[in-house]
């Protein structure tokens, strides 16, 4: 534990901060003394309709010296679970697909091709149709986040406008999604071996036209938020992550390349996610015109001394990369499952983002993260 | 402030036509399922075999039946057996737990109709606070899309309180697990009287995939789905307050 006490201002105690060697883990630092030295707590049930969370704002005065994440809430034993279900494969998607339901296509895309890669005698290599729904599910769940994130960006700085357009044409991507597979959240399509559902045509124009018709509308709300001084100057320089720090604790994702390509604040997180937009719908178009999308090319099988198979499976979910691993005994039991959550590096990302801001900044630093509570958790 | 005033115009009214219109849902959308009088039981154990949830599927005295408030409505019995058959019945939500278990050669379906006083003297203005207790946030996004212009609940004076101290009804979801049991306690205790909990969703109905925590009390309405679809929800809250659509 490192002691930090009895400071005049915040500058005073990232003086002694750097003093230390800089990098400190959030976690470690113990509560502030003196005047100045308060404590805000809030959770874990919050004023939105969000998942669970504790968090603790430290603050000298007005400024937040560290910011205190304490999660666990969501604990409901995913991994153990799926580890029980060995044998009833529907049930281990299911449970899979409901670690992070935002995250869904990409979670049922890792446990997928972490299963054909254990069990390439029972489930055959998936083929082009199922490789293109697969990819579709991911980039319209990738699009559909980012959108209701950056609308929620604007709606914590009071720029209505995009909020609302955001938010109706985020519910478009997920009907998209619903029109692939019949579930807004791309579940119960992705199968080992391949895909539950079939692509027709018909479907591929209606996708299409739909995706014609709302690109324009999205753009024209993104650019309206961005173009816009009064949205423009709370983003900029607020919450920022440098690029060494990123490195150092670690990032990922979306905040890994807002530190890496720009200059880590909320403004450059809510940029990546622009980019990664674009990027998606590209990607979207060129597998809607036939390209077949290669299958991700992370999965590793290792063999671990005396037998025991091990297969780490990674997908470039939204947030960044999505890992799943299993252990299985030398007759491919399930041993061991573990779930690895983008979010799970992130987190300190997060309190580091808020270090020297006012608390009255943390809404617009946690949604340009907005990571995720039940994938951390499992 | 222009450009803002002219995209604001371009984009029009995107409410949608529903209710009292019929909602606009996606082509293999699985609602309320049918299941056919002669299923055997041996259908049963075709079906059970690539069912996801235990005991989501039962067949007892001589009657196969669906339990809606366990179901994920992945839809692979329907897929192993054609006696079950998803409809697009998507009004879902029930005020008893037994109400959500469909039994073989159930006749024509009814949404059952609010009769308590105390609900229905909310109509036109319900307050609901959302806890979520374990979920993964599927559902907890699916009742924020409410909120949105594309459902906009607020013009029927449904609306997400962000204190317990404002609200009419706790909204439930989640499987409630172990961390979340004195928090969804505390939470409910600080509504101010009367007050009635609403579990949304398979995981606050019956831990769904996962084994639930407990109720402070009995809800006082069920809306089954994993997640339920914005229009069930809107639905059943409409319903819920006697405010039918």
């Amino acid at each position: 534990m490192t002691e930090l006490f009895s400071f005049s201002s915040v500058d005073e105690a990232y003086a002694k901060l750097d003093s230390l060697g800089g990098y400190v883990n959030p976690e470690e630092v113990t509560p502030l003394k003196g005047a100045a030295a308060h404590e805000v707590a809030v959770g874990p049930v919050h004023a939105g309709v969000i998942e669970p969370g504790h968090f603790r704002f430290q603050c000298m005065g007005e400024d937040v010296f560290n910011l205190q994440i304490f999660l666990g809430y969501q604990h409901r034993g995913v991994e153990e679970a799926i580890v029980a279900a060995d044998g009833n494969l529907p049930r281990q998607i299911a449970l899979a697909e409901t670690c992070a339901g935002d995250t869904s296509a990409a979670a049922a895309i890792a446990f997928a091709e972490l299963m054909e890669s254990a069990f390439p005698d029972r489930f055959p290599v998936p083929d082009g149709d199922a490789l293109r729904i697969r990819s579709l599910l991911l980039e319209l769940e990738r699009i559909a986040n980012h959108t209701g994130d950056l609308g929620a960006l604007a709606g914590d700085v009071a720029f209505l406008q995009t909020a609302s357009f955001c938010g109706r044409i985020r519910g478009e991507y997920l009907n998209m999604t619903a029109l692939i597979c019949g579930n807004r959240f791309g579940r119960n399509a992705i199968v080992p071996g391949g895909v539950r559902v079939t692509l027709e045509t018909e479907k591929i124009a209606e996708l299409r036209k739909w995706i014609a018709r709302v690109k324009p509308e999205l753009d024209r709300a993104l650019k309206l938020m961005f173009h816009e001084h009064s949205v423009c100057d709370r983003f900029d320089g607020t919450g920022k992550v440098s690029k060494d720090v990123a490195r150092k604790i670690g990032l990922v994702g979306v905040a890994r390349r807002a530190s890496e390509e720009f200059n880590g604040d909320v403004m450059a997180r809510a940029l990546v996610r622009r980019v990664e937009i674009n990027e998606a719908h590209g990607n979207i178009s060129r597998i809607l015109d036939g390209e077949t999308p290669s299958g991700s090319k992370t999965v590793k099988a290792y063999d671990v001394k005396g037998g025991f198979p091990v297969v780490v499976a990674t997908t470039p979910a939204w947030r960044g990369p999505l890992t799943h691993a299993a252990a299985f005994s030398p007759e491919r039991k399930m041993l061991r499952y573990r779930i690895v959550d983008p979010s799970a590096h992130n987190w300190p990302g997060l309190a580091w983002a808020l270090r020297g801001e006012q608390i009255s900044n943390f809404p617009i630093c946690n949604k340009s993260f907005n990571l995720s509570y039940c994938g951390t958790d499992r | 402030m222009f450009k803002a005033l002219v995209a604001r115009f371009k984009e029009g009214c995107r409410t949608g036509a529903f209710p009292p219109a019929a909602p606009n849902l996606p082509p293999d959308f699985k609602g309320r399922p049918e299941i056919a009088a002669n299923t055997t039981a041996e259908d049963v154990a075709r079906m059970k075999a690539v069912c996801p949830i235990t005991d989501a599927l039962t067949f007892s005295d001589g009657k196969a039946s669906l339990d809606m408030g366990r179901c994920i409505f992945c839809g692979r019995c329907a897929e192993a057996c054609p006696k079950v058959r998803f409809t697009k019945e998507y009004r879902l939500g029930v005020f008893r737990r037994e109400d959500l278990v469909v039994r073989a050669g159930a006749g024509e379906y009814v949404p059952p109709v609010q009769t308590n006083p105390e609900a229905l003297a909310l109509k036109g203005s319900l307050h609901l606070r959302e806890v979520s207790a374990g979920g993964c946030t599927a559902c907890e996004l699916d009742a924020n899309v409410l909120g949105t212009p594309a459902w906009d609940m607020a013009r029927f004076g449904i609306r997400f309180a962000a204190s317990p101290r404002h609200a009419d009804a706790i909204y439930l979801t989640g499987p409630i697990s172990e961390n979340m049991q004195l928090a969804l306690d505390k939470t409910y205790a600080a509504a101010p009287d009367p007050k009635f909990l609403i579990a949304a969703g398979a995981c606050a109905i019956s831990g769904g995939l996962y084994s639930k925590g407990r109720y402070p009390v009995e809800p006082t309405m069920y809306i089954p789905g994993c997640p339920p679809h914005p229009a069930t929800t809107l639905e059943a809250l409409l319903r819920f307050t006697g405010n039918g659509c």
